[in-house]
């Protein structure tokens, strides 16, 4: 492993690491705007030069692997003025039109050209014009004239979907990003090319205009998109929602988890966290359409659950709550014998894997239900509740009524059963025919942890707050299970998930603590690595191709 | 007078032809090399003090050298005649009048470096050029020449002069347009198609077969002690008799415009580029210099690709420069920021002066941004662009300040 | 690689098509023969798309949209990459082209030997500023970089010829020239 020095501090990294890796682990920020660590070197923008020992001139880091003996200054004055020089050419075609661009307060023109650049402009002549806001695909928005032509999302369409949408096309400063004419930037990884921009050139439809970036806070989570469980951050918009008519969840980004989804997440997830403020979510309990108050709604399930025998309820669970939410359920179902539980209702439609992240289960805890133990047969449910023998039936987020079941045999079912109970965070079919609604809290309401399909436990946590009377899950089932006379663990996630730990041997050992905030593997579960992106794959199946040839 | 080498055969009838050359030795050094160790011809090369006539004046030798010894995979020979540095013509006639040079050389050089497969990068407006060679390459098949563990593809470029650069040609050649590639990795390591490839300039290759034919001695001394041969200078502009004239590498510049039939237009001499439009302008005081690779270089200039642009006192050193600029404004790839934006840039600028428009602040804003930008970029296109943007401005600044406002 | 036949890339822009595009951008089995032909000749078939897009350009007159995306096909390659490949060379049309194409040359050499004069004299003679096409269809001229045959300034590319050493009265005979 090559030793090398950067300014003046040793570091030992793994051969072929670059020096702006060898950089970063000493806390040492060499600025760069076409490298990207998941993309190919380009070395296009040239604003990552530093010295090194016996080299006539300053080279740029990205291209340069940390080799032994190395010694490299990233300070020096032949650097600085460099680096300010390729600022300035940076900058000279730049509209600068920060007061109306989305990337301000985030963009890295802006950011090093306070740190960088700070010289006195004296471009006088007519800039390089372009084209301006054209939308790219669904989610995409195009400023070509703030491009600096760095060619990450080019790399990044090819290097990672193997889509190819994009390019840079002409020569010389009339260079343009852009879409071959009339196709559109539509794979389901689009949202990344905006991540990845280091610049104002490629914004989100969904968030622009929306509000300020310096208004948004910050929290770690998990997409509960799909099975894969994405790390992401959660941007919420606490300090002005009335810029955004009252939207608190701002955006979706991904967060770097090499053992799940790399730097990348899928379009399915980064924009589907709509219904979290949307009009159909459930603030309040409610009785055959009077609201309740929630003790009182609360009153009526721990009645219901009191005054039926255990084999005439039956609850459908989700896999859409966390490990500590079906933990508490299995506590209460446990507590009153109730043996009728499953969580697998068949979609309506069902969906397909793609050929990376995304995973044809768009349940985030599939794994964690089916270990904890709730993984009853739901079919046979059905058919129970149609036979009669089905008294209470308890919903928690599911629709059946627009399951992958006969119509027939769902409004059939739902005539038999004398009261249907149902908690979720949205108003769906389900919801309108049950007799009592219960609110839940959305996963960016409350904190808790998710199992993914290959075993990883991760944790997501609170970025706003539940709305109205809504509860997590563990929360709500926990104050029945207690008004019941059974175990509870407490009164946060986390007790409840120690609980867990101890109770479940899967989870043995694992702690809010060692989850932390890339994952913990369950029990004998393989370690895991994100997927190779499918260009790559592409790559080696035809480079094996070839040796085979 | 100076020996005649790379041009012996270009009074001959049908010099193109097969025949024609056989008629005068052709082949002959390639049946020589046949039997000689490709480690010995690289060796011969190297003590040939025979260096790159395209631009760099790399030596050859060395060069082919750098192929990895432990490489078992193809290597690849790549000829550059997408000539299209301003001022240079010498690669047109070489294929135009003496194709079959060429292919010997490529013969040799493959032999050397371990090559069965070469291309042949000619310029997409060079269709006459085009026509010839790949007439010669099928004679050299159709007589067994080629074929028989070596080949070559002839492939036409689509107008960039960028893709004479020789890492930008190798992106043009695997299909793609012609970004020039970031180094490391160099060519010889990971070049055309992944693999390591060797890129010679036509004129390079053309002196390969009189080296292996006569010697390395011989040919080193030709030259000066630095680099040996002849080469081949265009000259052009204002010259009694442009035209391509070979001469020893030691010759002086003066000598090479006398040999032009002297300074047209008003007869009186004011500037002249030594090597292309990409080599720093000399003034006429300055014309004592030998033109070889070092003889330039110490000059403050460079010998490049040899093609030499004659000045005389009637011409405006600030339109030439907006000529250039053009030029550079047009032909920069994009690719990397320096050079892109500022090429543009500093063309906007020179338009400016020339249409008097001009100030003089405009003058030092364009030197500084060329100082600035020169070393910073992926390939050699921008260090040659700063040639001209700096020496124009400098060695005649006067002219330059004359148009501007004050 | 043996093939005996000289593997040249491709054909010179001879016998341009008319200005309308056709109705159909479609190679003939012969010219898909080729095409193959000329992908065969180097180590990543992608080698071949300079030659192909010439091809292309001579049979169907200009690259259109159309035509890249066929190209594209042919290679497997995203029409994006093709289009990248297509704008940033100069040989290749994207629009409709003259039957005839005339490109003069502006840099250095030319340019002392009076390029601009000759350029006017086009322009002229035709009833066009540079970079457009009579409206007959006739002659697109264009001012193009250096040709690489500077001794015989003041120069021109017409079609497959280099025209040296033009003088006004040279350029009127080359256009009576061209039909
Ligand atoms: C902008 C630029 C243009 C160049 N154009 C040519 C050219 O037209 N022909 C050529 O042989 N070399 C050209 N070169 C030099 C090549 O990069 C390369 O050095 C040369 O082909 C190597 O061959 P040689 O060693 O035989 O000279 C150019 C270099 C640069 C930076
Ligand atoms: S759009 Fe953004 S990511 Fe793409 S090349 Fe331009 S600056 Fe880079
Ligand atoms: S792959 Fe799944 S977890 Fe990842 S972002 Fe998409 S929906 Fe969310
Ligand atoms: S220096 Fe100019 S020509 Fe060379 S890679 Fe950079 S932009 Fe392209
Ligand atoms: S980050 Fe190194 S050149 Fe852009
Ligand atoms: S300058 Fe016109 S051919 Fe070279």
């Amino acid at each position: 492993m090559p030793k090398v020095t950067i300014d003046g501090k040793e570091i030992e990294v793994e051969a072929g690491a670059n020096l702006i890796e060898a950089a970063r682990r000493l806390g040492i920020e060499i600025p760069h705007y076409c490298y990207h660590p998941g993309l190919s070197i380009a070395g296009q923008c040239r604003l990552c030069m530093v010295d090194i020992d016996k080299a006539p001139r300053p080279t740029i880091a990205c291209n340069t692997l940390a080799a032994d003996g190395m010694v490299v200054h990233t300070e020096t004055d032949r650097v600085k003025e460099t680096r300010r020089s390729i600022m300035e050419f940076h900058l000279i075609n730049h509209p600068l039109d920060c007061p109306v661009c989305d990337q301000a307060g985030e963009c890295w023109l802006q950011i090093y050209y306070m740190k960088h650049g700070l010289y006195d402009p004296r471009m006088t002549d007519e800039k390089v014009h372009k084209p301006k806001a054209v939308p790219l695909g669904p989610h995409v928005m195009l400023d070509a004239e703030r491009c600096i032509l760095c060619s990450r999302c080019v790399r990044f369409c090819d290097e990672i979907t193997g889509t190819g949408e994009l390019g840079i096309f002409s020569r010389g400063d009339r260079s343009e990003i852009g879409l071959f004419p009339g196709q559109d930037l539509e794979n389901n990884y689009s949202g990344n090319v905006v991540d990845i921009c280091p610049v104002g050139a490629l914004t989100d439809r969904d968030f622009r205009f929306q509000v300020r970036v310096w208004y948004l806070d910050t929290t770690k989570s998990i997409c509960p998109g799909c099975a894969r469980g994405c790390n992401i951050d959660v941007h919420v918009n606490r300090k002005r929602p009335h810029h955004a008519g009252g939207r608190r969840v701002a955006r979706l980004k991904p967060r770097f988890n090499d053992a799940v989804n790399a730097w990348w997440i899928c379009d399915v997830g980064r924009y589907g966290f709509g219904s979290v403020d949307d009009e159909s979510r459930i603030r309040f309990a409610r009785q055959r359409g009077q609201d309740l108050t929630r003790d009182d709604a609360l009153g009526l399930v721990i009645a219901a659950l009191r005054d039926h025998a255990p084999d005439e309820i039956a609850i459908l669970a989700s896999a859409d709550l966390a490990n500590e939410d079906l933990f508490a359920l299995r506590r209460l179902a446990e507590h009153r014998g109730i043996r009728q539980v499953a969580f697998r209702v068949p979609p309506a439609t069902p969906a397909a894997d793609d050929d990376f992240l995304l995973r044809a289960d768009r349940h985030p805890n599939s794994r964690g239900a089916e270990i904890i133990g709730l993984d009853g047969d739901a079919a046979a449910i059905l058919a129970r509740c149609r036979a009669g023998s089905i008294k209470v039936l308890w919903v928690i987020g599911h629709d059946i009524t627009a399951a992958g079941w006969p119509a027939r045999d769902v409004a059939d079912a739902l005539e038999h059963v004398g009261s249907i109970i149902y908690t979720g965070t949205n108003d769906n079919g389900t919801s309108a025919l049950a007799t009592l609604v219960l609110p839940l809290a959305a996963w960016v309401e409350r904190d808790g942890t998710f199992t993914n399909f290959l075993g990883r436990v991760q944790r997501f946590r609170a970025a706003v707050e539940p709305l109205g009377d809504a509860l997590a899950g563990w929360d709500l089932f926990g104050r029945v299970l207690g008004a019941l006379g059974g175990p509870v663990a407490g009164g946060r996630a986390e007790l409840w998930f120690r609980e867990l730990a101890r109770t479940v041997p899967a989870f043995d050992g694992l702690s809010y603590q060692s989850i932390g905030d890339g994952g913990a593997m369950l029990a004998g579960a393989a370690p895991t690595t994100a997927p190779e992106p499918p260009a790559r794959r592409a790559n080696a199946a035809a480079s094996v191709a070839e040796v085979s040839r | 007078m100076a020996e005649t080498v790379l041009m012996r055969n270009f009074g001959r009838a049908d010099s193109h032809t097969l025949a024609s050359y056989r008629g005068a030795g052709g082949y002959a050094a390639w049946d020589k090399a046949q039997t000689t160790e490709p480690a010995a011809l690289v060796d011969e090369v190297k003590k040939s003090n025979l260096r790159g006539l395209g631009g760099a004046g790399f030596p050859t030798g060395m060069k082919w050298s750098f192929i990895p010894k432990s490489h078992t995979g193809p290597v690849y020979l790549v000829v550059n005649a997408d000539e299209g540095e301003p001022g240079t013509f010498k690669d047109r006639y070489l294929l135009e009048r003496d194709p079959h040079a060429l292919v010997e050389g490529m013969l040799i050089t493959a032999r050397a470096i371990r090559s069965a497969l070469g291309f042949v990068y000619i310029r997409g407006e060079y269709v006459q050029p085009w026509r010839r060679f790949s007439a010669a390459v099928k004679e050299a098949y159709d007589a067994g020449l080629l074929g028989r563990g070596f080949d070559i593809v002839v492939h036409r470029g689509a107008g960039a002069y960028i893709c004479g650069e020789e890492t930008g040609l190798l992106s043009s050649l695997e299909g793609k347009k012609g970004w020039p590639k970031i180094k490391p990795p160099f060519p010889a390591i990971k070049g055309a198609f992944g693999q390591p490839t060797i890129v010679n300039n036509v004129e390079t290759l053309c002196c390969v077969p009189p080296i292996i034919e006569r010697g390395a001695a011989w040919f080193a001394g030709l030259g000066t002690k630095t680099q040996g041969g002849t080469r081949m200078y265009s000259v052009s502009g204002r010259v009694k008799q442009p035209g391509v004239y070979e001469a020893s590498v030691s010759i002086t510049l003066r000598q090479l415009i006398e040999r032009a039939g002297g300074v047209s237009g008003t007869g009186r001499l004011k500037a002249v580029v030594p090597g292309g439009g990409s080599a720093a302008i000399l003034t006429a005081d300055e014309i004592d210099v030998v033109m070889d690779v070092d003889g330039c270089r110490g000059a403050g200039t460079m010998i490049g690709s040899a093609g030499v642009i004659v000045m005389d006192e009637s011409v405006s050193i600030p339109e030439a420069l907006l000529v250039l600029a053009r030029f550079y404004a047009h032909e920069s790839c994009g690719q990397c920021t320096p050079c892109r934006e500022s090429t543009g840039w500093i063309e906007k600028m020179v338009h400016r002066i020339v249409e008097g428009h001009g100030r003089k602040d405009d003058l030092d804003t364009i030197l500084d941004v060329a100082k600035r930008g020169g070393g910073t970029t992926i390939c050699a296109f921008y260090d040659g662009a700063i040639g001209p943007y700096i020496s124009y401005v400098e060695k005649f600044r006067g002219e330059f300040e004359a148009l501007c406002r004050s | 690689m043996s093939n005996g036949a000289p593997p040249t890339s491709s054909r010179p822009p001879t016998e341009r098509a008319g200005l309308a595009a056709p109705a159909t951008i479609k190679f003939s089995p012969e010219q898909l023969a080729e095409v193959r032909r000329l992908q065969g000749l180097y180590p990543d078939a992608r080698g071949a798309l300079l030659p192909v897009l010439h091809m292309a350009q001579d049979t169907f007159g200009y690259l259109s949209l159309e035509a890249e995306a066929y190209v594209a096909g042919l290679f497997g390659l995203s029409p994006a990459h093709v289009h990248e490949v297509v704008t940033f060379y100069t040989l290749y049309f994207q629009q409709p082209k003259g039957r005839h194409v005339v490109g003069v040359c502006h840099n250095l050499s030319c340019h002392l030997a009076g390029a601009q004069d000759i350029l006017r004299h086009f322009e002229a003679r035709l009833g066009i500023a540079r970079g457009e096409t009579t409206d007959d269809g006739r002659v697109t001229l264009q001012a193009v970089e250096c040709l690489c045959a500077c001794e015989a300034a003041p120069m021109a590319q017409v079609d497959d010829r280099y025209e040296m050493q033009l003088t006004p009265e040279k350029i009127d005979r080359i256009l009576d020239g061209l039909r």
